[in-house]
């Protein structure tokens, strides 16, 4: 005997079903909008073909250069920032400016500047990550615990010390949940550059498709971006646990 | 502590020689310039005066605002609402829950395509997609906020006899404000993202469209006067926001001080 149907599986049965009947004899069904067996039939044609595993490598790749390129940015600037009470307070309202701005904003001049290519995507994913990853590094910094950094003062121990034995490890959680959200928004900049600003990857994919009136295709790609979006934060969280295993998350 | 008045301008004066700075080297630096993508900052605020405050300002700028607050208000609405029915039972949340991680892991931006399928270059089309992309967090944060209320306090209002509507609105829904915000403060961000995205892909009007054209037209000045006031209305609508919350979580910010 099986047991009984997972609410998962019934939920997402009964969204397919209700979707492929609006579109086939429902309310939806004279509009040329694709239903579940078309869609289904571009994702399979979409799967099995090299170029989309070429445009899946062009934003992979965006993302982490321009990750790897923010974060090498910004935690060592947080950790500055968040040393000294001066920079802290020079450098708040400026971060806190640009942290706010949406890049979707600023991608007219961007591409007016470097073009379509990987080069404006990997700068508007650094622009996107810096000013935030910065500001949260910077609060852990300065999150320290004040009676261990007076005690460590009282017996002498060098600055370096301090930051190292202090300063350090109560940077290290934020820093944390800091890298957590950034690989997770490198991915979405990274498809939104190629979306809007025609940068290689997945989202001139669609820019494409939505070109050439291929809807099917259109609704395929955008699925597939959701099955990466899950995918992609479940990894980052099963690597955070194995990494700090000590951190509850 | 109380802060005097010399140090609370002491404070503001190291929080804006940066910003001094870069417009100081900003306006120098181009002042001469004659790289095309570059031009001078007097130039660009000239235009900026000359464009913004004026009838275009209304024709351009008033469609995206309606969009944005039309569809983030749907967003504000269905979330709360969708979310404290969907929070309140145990069963709703493990049926709803697949469908919200998937939707909510689809990057905002790119539901907009779906969106011109099925409406074409409408402002329903527009109105649409900065609803879905806005109502996700919200309904996420509510569905926590009020699945995470005070154990003691409900368990209290259960043992005086508050009837459920009760419970509801005095004890969960309240408690759940915390969350509830931080989800309104993401899902205005989004929507605000949204309106710009559906304007540079379904273009047509707005100060979004009204950027691409001028992009496109190599009409630069324009183009920077335009990434310039939607970078301003990105700031402005966060500004707003903070006073708004603040001002409505005076109660909780309170409590917090006092534990």
């Amino acid at each position: 005997m099986l047991g009984p149907v997972p609410p998962a599986v019934v939920s997402v049965v009964a969204a397919l079903a209700l979707w492929q009947l609006a579109t086939s004899v429902g309310p939806l069904a004279n509009l040329s909008i694709p239903s579940v067996t078309e869609t289904a039939g571009a994702l399979v044609t979409e799967l099995t073909s090299a170029q989309f595993y070429i445009r899946l490598w062009e934003t992979i790749q965006m993302a982490v250069a321009g990750f790897v390129i923010a974060m090498g940015l910004a935690i060592p600037l947080g950790v500055l920032i968040g040393l000294s009470r001066f920079a802290w307070r020079s450098t708040k309202f400026t971060f806190d400016f640009f942290k706010v701005i949406p890049p979707i904003v600023i991608i007219p001049i961007v591409i007016l500047v470097l073009g379509p290519t990987m080069q404006m995507g990997i700068f508007l994913i650094v622009f996107t990550l810096v000013f935030a990853m910065s500001i949260q590094t910077g609060l852990g910094v300065r999150d320290a615990d004040a009676v261990l950094l007076e005690t460590m003062r009282c017996y002498g121990m060098s600055t370096w010390k301090q930051i190292r034995y202090a300063r350090l490890p109560s940077a290290g959680p934020y820093i944390a949940v800091g890298v957590r959200l950034s690989a997770s928004a490198a991915l979405v900049v990274s498809i939104v550059a190629g979306l809007i600003g025609g940068a290689p990857g997945l989202g001139k994919s669609i820019l494409l498709s939505q070109a050439s009136g291929d809807d099917p295709r259109t609704f395929a790609t955008v699925f597939v971006l959701g099955v990466i979006g899950i995918a992609v934060s479940r990894v980052v969280i099963w690597t955070q646990r194995k990494a700090i295993f000590w951190m509850p998350t | 502590m109380i802060m005097t008045w010399w140090r609370r301008i002491l404070i503001v004066l190291i929080g804006a020689w940066i910003p001094v700075t870069i417009i100081y080297a900003w306006w120098t630096l181009s002042a001469e310039s004659a790289n095309p993508y570059f031009p001078p900052l007097s130039l660009i605020l000239e235009r900026f005066t000359e464009l913004w405050f004026s009838q275009e300002f209304v024709v351009t700028v008033f469609p995206s605002l309606r969009n944005f607050i039309l569809g983030y208000a749907l967003a504000c609405l269905i979330g709360i609402v969708l979310g404290t029915l969907i929070g309140g039972s145990r069963t709703g949340i493990k049926y709803a829950e697949p469908i919200i991680d998937f939707v909510r892991s689809i990057p905002a931006v790119a539901t907009v395509p779906i969106f011109i399928v099925i409406f074409g270059l409408d402002i329903a089309m527009r109105v649409a997609s900065i609803t879905v992309a806005a109502t996700m967090p919200i309904l996420i944060a509510t569905i926590q906020g009020v699945r995470s209320a005070d154990v003691v306090q409900v368990e209290t209002a259960r043992v005086f006899h508050l009837s459920k509507s009760q419970q509801l609105w005095r004890v969960r829904l309240p408690g759940a404000l915390p969350l509830i915000f931080s989800g309104l403060q993401l899902g205005l961000q989004i929507a605000f993202i949204v309106t710009i995205a559906s304007e540079f892909l379904g273009s047509g009007f707005g100060i979004g469209s009204f950027t691409l054209i001028a992009t496109e037209s190599f009409l630069i000045l324009d183009a920077w006067t335009g990434v310039i006031l939607m970078g301003l209305l990105g700031y402005l609508i966060n500004v707003v926001f903070d006073i708004v919350e603040r001002f409505t979580l005076r109660w909780y910010y309170g409590q917090k001080k006092i534990v």
